[in-house]
């Protein structure tokens, strides 16, 4: 009954953090895009700096007709957006927020986390075919082309520190990491460059948005969808942002090691300053070419991050 | 090395790039947020024609000459001279009427006018739900001669 309990806390726990964390990533991305752009961003709704845009445009999106499309496959179409949520949620199970808090300490954290976020590219597809449009199809098979191709990258990346601690538990990662005393970005800086570069493929965000591309593809594979379905997907992205950010400070800054302040205000201050280099750098850079995104995963990152892994190993073996 | 030249202007691009932007992000936004912080009209900038007051005897400048209504395109001026007691038709406006609805602000009547009566105000905010409300009569426009003068002396025009 307690383990019922438990988890039933922990899902709410989880569920109000998602809210709560597109809740402030969307103000705060179109706050800092204003500002990029020498604009002030919300400034009306709510509050001094418009701190409650998003619950407006909650509003807004949960009271528009939900719409079908004709020639939509129902099944497909309506269950995509909850497809891509669900391993949004799933993976908060195996981050350690803080030194003694994490919801569910996985052996196998680290391989957790990888298989469920390529679930986020089914949820993707499912968009993109059900949608019966063809800029949704042309969306989604780029997103599959692109996800397909930086996962790879991205595991490998972090192969390098799995083969420094041994341990594929992310606390355990961490432990090591607060056990040296020495977070893994300095002797892993390749490990890490490569593994942010693929974290912002895998979250189609630019300059690797080609999923999406609005200049191209109208909206990629959500073009067909609005109200609360839309509210669904960028619910999941924005909480995919937070969570591979939370990812590369647990493998590579620390993760909730550092001092004073306790473990999960280091632990939330580091992932969203992660975060905000994500928004930094998605509103500076253009968006890549197709091919020019493949030649990038496939002849740069994956041999770098090869190389990465057997410097590692070689390193450690005659050390 | 091709390769590593074409790595270090990637490197290189990338930190100019987002140099740039962060340093645009920390300036003020060059937005001006209307209701609350007005920006200043550009000189000879046109919005209503609006009669001028002598500053000594504070009457007006017009004399009812009628070549402003005459020179009005969409005839949106309408006045009618004063009438003494006596009979006789005095040299000052017993009504002067705009409508703003008809009003095209093309500076006609600024330049028909050989009195110096007329001139165009820097007010703008000046919508309203009725058309009745646009139809200002003499004093009204007397009254945005002021309004506007104050918004110019606020925006440091010398006048």
């Amino acid at each position: 009954m307690n383990i019922l309990l438990a988890a039933i806390l922990k899902a709410i726990a989880i569920v109000l953090f998602l809210g709560l964390n597109a809740f402030v990533l969307i103000w705060a991305e179109r706050k800092i895009s204003g500002y990029i752009q020498r604009r002030y961003g919300p400034l009306r709704v709510g509050g001094p700096a418009g701190i409650l845009q998003s619950a407006a445009d909650i509003v807004k999106l949960i009271s528009k007709e939900d719409f079908v499309p004709g020639g939509a496959d129902w099944w497909l179409w309506t269950l995509a957006p909850a497809v891509s949520l669900v391993p949004a949620v799933l993976v908060y199970l195996v981050l350690p927020i803080g030194r003694t808090v994490v919801l569910q300490n996985l052996n196998i954290g680290l391989v957790f986390f990888a298989s469920v976020t390529s679930f986020t590219l089914i949820g993707i597809f499912m968009a993109g075919w059900g949608s019966n449009n063809k800029y949704a199809l042309v969306g989604a098979m780029r997103a599959g082309a692109q996800l397909f191709s930086y996962e790879i990258p991205l595991i490998l990346s972090t192969i390098g520190v799995v083969i420094a601690t041994g341990t594929l538990t992310l606390q355990g990662i961490v432990a090591a990491q607060v056990k040296h005393h020495e977070w893994f970005v300095f002797p892993q800086i390749i490990g890490f460059v490569v593994f942010y570069i693929a974290s912002l493929a895998e979250l189609n965000r630019t300059p690797f948005d080609l999923a999406e591309a609005e200049s191209e593809l109208i909206a990629g594979y959500f073009t067909e969808y609005s109200g609360i379905r839309w509210t669904m997907f960028a619910m999941a992205e924005y909480s995919n942002l937070f969570t591979t950010a939370a990812l590369g400070v647990t493998l590579f800054f620390g993760g909730w090691h550092g001092p004073w302040l306790p473990g999960w205000v280091w632990f939330l201050l580091k992932s969203y300053i992660l975060v905000f280099v994500g928004i930094w750098i998605r509103w500076t850079l253009p968006r890549v070419r197709i091919d020019q995104l493949m030649d990038l995963g496939w002849k740069f990152l994956f041999p770098v991050s090869v190389a990465n892994v057997l410097g590692t190993a070689l390193y450690l073996m005659v050390r | 090395m091709a390769l590593w030249e074409r790595l270090w202007n990637t490197g290189k691009s990338m930190v100019v790039g987002h140099a740039i932007t962060l340093r645009e992000m920390l300036h003020k936004p060059v937005t001006v947020c209307y209701p609350e912080e007005k920006p200043p009209f550009e000189h000879g900038s046109r919005s209503v024609p609006v009669l001028k007051v002598n500053e000594e005897s504070g009457l007006l400048n017009c004399v009812s000459c009628g070549l402003c209504e005459r020179s009005c395109p969409p005839s949106c001026i309408e006045i009618v001279q004063a009438v003494g007691a006596d009979g006789k038709k005095k040299p000052w406006p017993e009504t002067f009427q705009l409508d703003l609805s008809h009003c095209m602000v093309c500076n006609l009547c600024i330049e028909a006018c050989p009195f110096d009566a007329l001139e165009m105000a820097d007010v703008v905010e000046l919508s309203s739900y009725q058309v009745q409300d646009l139809i200002f009569d003499k004093d009204q426009l007397a009254e945005l001669w002021k309004t506007s003068k104050a918004v110019r002396v606020a925006g440091g025009e010398q006048i």
